[in-house]
Order: C-alpha cells, then sequence, then structure tokens
C-alpha cells in the first residue's frame, strides 16, 4: 500500500528552559514580524508555517521547507527580524525537533507541560492567536489545522481528564482560594488592602477577578494610595483610621514595608466585637510581618502569612506533576491520532477506498432491487447502473490522482473526500473542530 | 377514630415487596459509591461531568423507590411500617436520605454526601436483611395520626443528625484552616461558609418535624386522655428543641456565625441524644413502647 508523503514539520525555538530572560524577551515577536518570519519560510519552499512566540518561548513551525541547516536558517532568520545572532555559543539556546518529535512537542506544549508554570491555560489561546496570525500570513493550511485541532483537542482533554490545571501556583492566587474557602462567594466581601505596592496590587487584581468589587486601600503615602485607588477601583482609607474600618473588612490583604506590626491582636478583638464575630481572614504578604501572630488565636479570625501560601502553592505544584504521566498519556493518544490522519492521506489508498465505497453502495443497490425487475432485465439493469458510476467516479478519480500529497491543496483535497464519504469513520465531526 | 386491620393477601404486592426491599440496600450502596467516586476525585475533574450526578440521581431513584416500599407496606399492613426496630432503621434511613436531599439541593453541594449516604446504606442493609416480617402495630401506635406523630419525629431526628454531621465537618474544616492543615480534606469541602449554612439548614427542617410531632403527639395524649405533662421524654424533648431552636434564631436574627454557631446547634443535638438515653435509663415514661 503506498503510503502518504513524509509529514516533514520541523520545530526549531528556545523556551524558558534552554534560554535567559534577556534573550527570550528580545526575541519576542509581534504580529508584523511573525508575518515576515513566515513570508521568508514560504520563501524558502515552506508549505506551512506557524510562529509562537510568547514571553516564554518563540518557536518555529514549518513543514516541507528545503532547509539543510535549519538551526541555521532560523537563527539568521531572527537576526533578520531581531537583530539577535543565535550563531556560535548563543546556538545552544536553541533545539530541534522533527516528526514525529515536532508534533509531541507540540501537543505538550498546548497542554502546559513545556511552560514555566506547569498546567498553565494561557498557553492554549497564545497557540490559537498564532494559528490566527499564521492564517492572515498565508502560513496555515490543512496539516496545520489538523495539529491546532489535536493540540486544542489534547489541552482540553488534559484539563478536563486530569487535575494538571488545578490548585493555585502563586501566592496570589493561593491567597485568593483560601478566602474562597473560607468566605465561599467573594462576590458580596469587602476587601481591605494595606499597602500600595506590587505586591498590593497584584493581590488587589486577583481579588477583582475573583469577584470582589469592594476594595480599600490605606497606606503611608496618600499619593501612591490614590494612584492604587485609581488603578484598582478602591477607596482610600487613613492608614490612621484602620481601627475604624478594620470591622468594615471581611478580608485584609496586608503588604507593607513596616519594619514593625501594624494591625494588634487588641485592634481585631475589637473589630470582631464589632462584627458581632463574622469570619475575619487576614493574608500578610509583607516580610517582616504585618500582622500580629496572636491574632490568628482569636475565634473566627484566620491569620496566614506568606509560608503558608508557599506552603499551598507548594503542594498544588506537587499535586500537578502527579498528573504529569496521566497528560503524556493524553499527548500519546493525540499523537497517534495524528499521526494515523497524516497516514491516510496517500492518493492510491483514497483513490482505492473511495471507489470500492461507491461501488460497494452500488452494487447493494443494486441486489436489493433486481427482485422487482424480470431476469431477462437483469444485465441491461446491471450495465445501466456500472456505466451511471463510472462516469460518476471518472472526474474524481482523475482529480484525486493528479492531487499532490505534498501541496495543501492536494492534502485538503484528499482530506475532504475522505471525509465526505466517510472512508475514515473513527473521525467524527467533532474530532475534526474541538475549537 | 377506628383501629384499621391488614388488608387480605394481594399477590402483586406480596412478590413486590421483596423485590423493592433488596432495591432498596443496592440502590443506596451505588449511591454511596457515587458520592465516594465525587469525593475522591480531584477536585475539578468530574465537575459538569455524568461522573458527577451518579450518585445523586441513584439517590433519588432510591428515595422513590423508598417511598414505594413505604407505601406497599402501609397498605399491606393497614399502617405505617414503624412497628418493628428493623422498620425504625428503615424509616431513619428514608429520613437522612431526604434530609440530605433537601440540603444538596439548596446548597448544590456534593462532596459531603460520603458523609451521610454510606449511614443511611448501613440503615437499611440491616432492615433489609434482617426485617420484612410485618408486624403487628401496638395498640396505643394504632391511630392514624400517631403513626404521623413518629413519622414526623424520625424525621425530625434524622434532620438533626445531618445536621450534626455538618457541624462535626465545619468544626473539622475550620481547625484545619486554623492550622494550616490545607490537605485532602480541605480540598473537597465546601466553604466554611456553605458548612455553616448546611448545619443551620437541616436543623432548621428539624425544628419543623420535630415541632410537628410534638404537637401532633399533644393533641393525641389530648384525646386520649394520656397524661404527658409528668412525663420527662415530653419535657426533655421540648428543651432539646428549644436549644435547637436558639440555635437556629440566633443564626438568623443575632447573626451569629463560625464555631460558635455550632457549638449551639451541636448542643442540642447533644441534648436531644442525651434524653433519649436519659429517658430509658432512669426515668419511666409512657414513650417506651416495649
Amino acid at each position: 500500500m503506498d503510503a502518504a508523503a513524509p509529514l516533514d514539520l520541523l520545530c526549531v525555538g528556545l523556551n524558558h528552559e534552554t534560554s535567559p530572560l534577556e534573550v527570550r524577551d528580545a526575541l519576542v515577536m509581534n504580529e508584523a514580524e511573525v508575518e515576515r518570519a513566515i513570508q521568508a519560510l514560504r520563501e524558502r519552499g515552506a508549505a506551512e508555517a506557524l510562529v509562537l512566540s510568547t514571553c516564554n518561548r518563540t518557536e518555529v513551525y514549518a513543514r516541507g521547507a528545503a532547509i539543510e541547516d535549519p538551526l541555521a536558517f532560523v537563527a539568521a532568520l531572527f537576526r533578520e527580524i531581531k537583530g539577535m545572532d543565535l550563531t556560535g555559543k548563543e546556538g545552544r539556546f536553541l533545539y530541534t525537533y522533527r516528526e514525529p518529535e515536532s508534533v509531541r512537542h507540540f501537543l505538550r506544549v498546548a497542554c502546559g507541560l513545556d511552560s514555566q508554570v506547569l498546567g498553565e491555560p494561557q498557553i492554549t489561546g497564545q497557540v490559537k492567536e498564532a494559528l490566527s496570525v499564521a492564517a492572515r500570513s498565508g502560513g496555515s493550511g490543512p496539516v496545520i489545522d489538523r495539529l491546532l485541532d489535536a493540540a486544542l483537542r489534547a489541552a482540553k482533554r488534559a484539563r478536563s481528564e486530569t487535575a494538571i490545571g488545578q490548585g493555585p501556583v502563586s501566592s496570589a492566587y493561593a491567597a485568593v482560594g483560601l478566602a474562597a474557602k473560607v468566605m465561599g462567594s467573594l462576590a458580596e466581601k469587602r476587601l481591605l488592602v494595606i499597602g500600595a505596592g506590587e505586591t498590593a496590587a497584584l493581590a488587589a487584581v486577583h481579588f477583582r477577578d475573583a469577584g470582589v468589587t469592594r476594595i480599600m486601600v490605606a497606606n503611608r503615602g496618600r499619593e501612591r494610595a490614590e494612584a492604587f485607588a485609581k488603578a484598582h477601583g478602591a477607596r482610600v482609607v487613613s492608614l490612621e483610621a484602620l481601627p475604624v474600618v478594620l470591622p468594615g473588612a471581611d478580608i485584609v490583604v496586608s503588604a507593607t514595608a513596616s519594619p514593625g506590626t501594624i494591625v494588634r491582636e487588641e485592634m481585631v478583638r475589637s473589630a470582631m466585637k464589632i462584627r458581632k464575630n463574622r469570619s475575619l481572614l487576614f493574608l500578610d504578604l509583607a516580610v517582616p510581618r504585618d500582622v500580629d501572630p496572636q491574632v490568628a488565636r482569636l475565634p473566627n479570625v484566620f491569620l496566614h502569612d506568606l509560608d503558608a501560601l508557599g506552603g499551598i502553592v507548594a503542594q498544588s505544584l506537587a499535586h500537578r506533576r502527579a498528573e504529569v504521566p496521566k497528560v503524556e498519556a493524553i499527548v500519546e493518544e493525540e499523537l497517534a491520532r495524528f499521526l494515523r490522519w497524516h497516514r491516510s492521506l496517500a492518493v492510491v489508498p483514497t483513490v482505492t477506498a473511495f471507489r470500492t465505497r461507491v461501488e460497494t453502495i452500488a452494487k447493494e443497490e443494486l441486489e436489493r432491487h433486481k427482485p422487482r425487475f424480470k431476469s431477462e432485465d437483469h444485465a441491461s439493469l446491471e450495465a445501466l447502473v456500472h456505466g451511471i458510476v463510472q462516469k460518476l467516479l471518472h472526474r474524481p478519480t482523475t482529480r484525486l490522482t493528479r492531487a499532490d500529497e505534498k501541496d495543501p491543496e492536494g492534502i485538503a483535497r484528499i482530506d475532504a473526500v475522505r471525509d465526505l464519504f466517510g472512508i475514515d469513520e473513527e473521525d467524527s465531526d467533532a474530532d475534526r473542530n474541538p475549537r | 377514630m377506628g383501629f384499621r386491620s391488614r388488608r387480605p393477601a394481594n399477590p402483586a404486592m406480596q412478590a413486590l415487596l421483596p423485590l423493592l426491599t433488596t432495591l432498596l440496600p443496592v440502590l443506596y450502596g451505588l449511591s454511596a459509591a457515587g458520592y465516594a467516586r465525587v469525593y475522591l476525585a480531584e477536585p475539578g475533574v468530574l465537575e459538569g461531568t455524568r461522573g458527577q450526578s451518579g450518585g445523586p440521581f441513584l439517590l433519588r431513584a432510591a428515595v422513590v423507590v423508598h417511598v414505594l416500599y413505604l407505601a406497599a407496606r402501609g397498605y399491606m399492613e393497614g399502617h405505617l411500617p414503624l412497628a418493628s426496630v428493623y422498620d425504625f432503621l428503615s424509616a431513619t434511613g428514608f429520613s437522612l436520605a431526604v434530609v440530605y436531599l433537601y440540603v444538596e439541593m439548596r446548597q448544590r453541594i456534593r462532596t459531603t454526601g460520603i458523609f451521610v449516604i454510606p449511614l443511611v446504606f448501613f440503615l437499611q442493609v440491616i432492615s433489609s436483611a434482617y426485617g420484612g416480617s410485618t408486624a403487628a402495630l401496638k395498640p396505643p401506635l394504632k391511630p392514624i395520626w400517631f403513626e404521623l406523630h413518629t413519622l414526623a419525629a424520625v424525621l425530625g431526628y434524622s434532620a438533626f443528625v445531618v445536621s450534626a454531621i455538618y457541624g462535626v465537618l465545619f468544626l473539622k474544616l475550620y481547625r484545619d484552616i486554623k492550622a494550616n492543615r490545607l490537605s485532602f480534606f480541605y480540598a473537597r469541602m465546601p466553604s466554611l461558609e456553605t458548612l455553616g449554612r448546611m448545619n443551620v439548614s437541616a436543623a432548621g427542617a428539624g425544628l419543623v418535624f420535630l415541632a410537628l410531632a410534638i404537637l401532633m403527639g399533644m393533641g393525641w395524649a389530648r384525646v386520649t386522655g394520656v397524661r404527658f405533662l409528668g412525663d420527662p421524654k415530653t419535657w426533655l424533648t421540648i428543651a432539646a428543641w428549644m436549644v435547637l431552636g436558639f440555635a437556629v434564631l440566633a443564626y438568623h436574627r443575632l447573626g451569629w456565625r463560625g464555631p460558635r454557631a455550632v457549638y449551639a446547634s451541636l448542643a442540642g443535638f447533644t441534648t436531644l441524644v442525651l434524653s433519649r438515653f436519659a429517658v430509658d435509663l432512669f426515668f419511666h415514661s409512657f414513650h417506651t413502647f416495649r
């Protein structure tokens, strides 16, 4: 049986494991630069091309490009587009994959297995965006499209069938998770942020994303507090008025540079009396700590510092790492499915299967209706059906036979015939378009 | 109000009853397994899938079958099946399942079924295995509304058991969060606030049923001339009802939250349990039908 043309999918790139931040930062490409890169690959004979460029990786995928030394070619491409020289010693930042490793790598990336934060979900959107840019730049084609389908399906399965994306992976996320575990829905809760620095801002962002709308900010410097309030939709309160505003807060995030404690036990005890003992959660993200540890002794008061939140994150990452084998198994399944699809794209077996399918249907219908005709008419009937079938098959067979298995148009034609005539029963419509 | 007698044997009912008696523990057992699966799965993995709905679906099916079972027994015997201790266990299991379903539907939380449904399964297994003989109802229990009094009391007690279970879960989660023990149990429990609401929801349902039971019992006592004013169990039950009533009132009206509110409801539950044992061990009460 003839085999399909080789997949010939190349991947060259660098990521957070092979290169330092300054190199990755310098290589991040905007849409115009990605288009230039795809154009250059097409000029070198690539039938399809895609560039995935994020803060953690820049990778070039190309199919059918006649490139003898891919590393050198891509390094030259980066030099031309970004002014970044990755030849010589810097070449060690780059890696190369050929099929099936290139396909496997793409699937692993989409599932978050290759991410700096294991299982992070943002990569799925970045992969989709990369394909959109490739489509606009003339780089996409049936193979890259199908590869994206496989990648999105693998990512969706990884998220729904495993816990690779579960649990917080930053202290700020852990803080939100803890607040939700104590208080349930955060939509009606009031957040008091003490401090207006980066850590406080990050916490405010995460709590707003979780549904908190009522935010107060207290800071020693009024100007910074006002800037923070403007940026995060918060209300400024005076740090001196802390004992007065504390009873009105359900969650307190403290992240100041104060050398001593700001929130003392007696302040919290008084606040709890006014609150009628409703839950009060302190998240102390400061070093040294802002909140008196004795506060934790009070009933219905919860205090968690950076160590505690760090413990939650470490536990969460350990759980995610334990899920990696399950996700790798999903990647292997989707890889096999993709390669099986690609192997089915050979012209001769497709023509044979297509003709066999139509001729089988004609034969079955003929046998079913023959009894309605007189036996002396059977020969004429058979000739009639045979003639109709051959006439119908002639043009599609000729067009299919001329299809080039390496050309995107040829692949699309073969794939369309297999789909339209149900030659590949195992691929459902859902498989073909999981987006 | 006359006493009701058993109906003549109905072959269809007689064939149906053993089937229902066997089906009940099977359904409760499968439901318990479904809830165990939800609890043991990684948080979020089964969300929105059929895997999460298996336990609740089977529990609803079991409750429907249980209603049919009670109706069939009632039809055949001419009274609610509460005459023997095994009937009582089955009725208690049924009540626990109904109260749990009410709380689950109100709060939309499924990860706590594992703490209630295995108990229901256990009670029904014993009832189905050792019960079955259709005992005659003792004379004091025969008037229909005394049967209803008993059923209301069973529902009330069961609701308080469910409330106590949620109270214990609350206290365990509360202590774990306070001590930074954020592990398997922590990951699978709903929020503290939700557990507190489940505790008080179940207690509220228990108050309603027990109040009905007390009122129906008093009404029956007046009609039949039984002296209930000197009965220790009646007074201890009323005292427990008041403690629980205060706990629910404190939650809704005084804004009590957290461990204080839960301890109040557990105090009421403890009073109820102790009253049962105290009466049996130390007092003479007309409530003991031996």
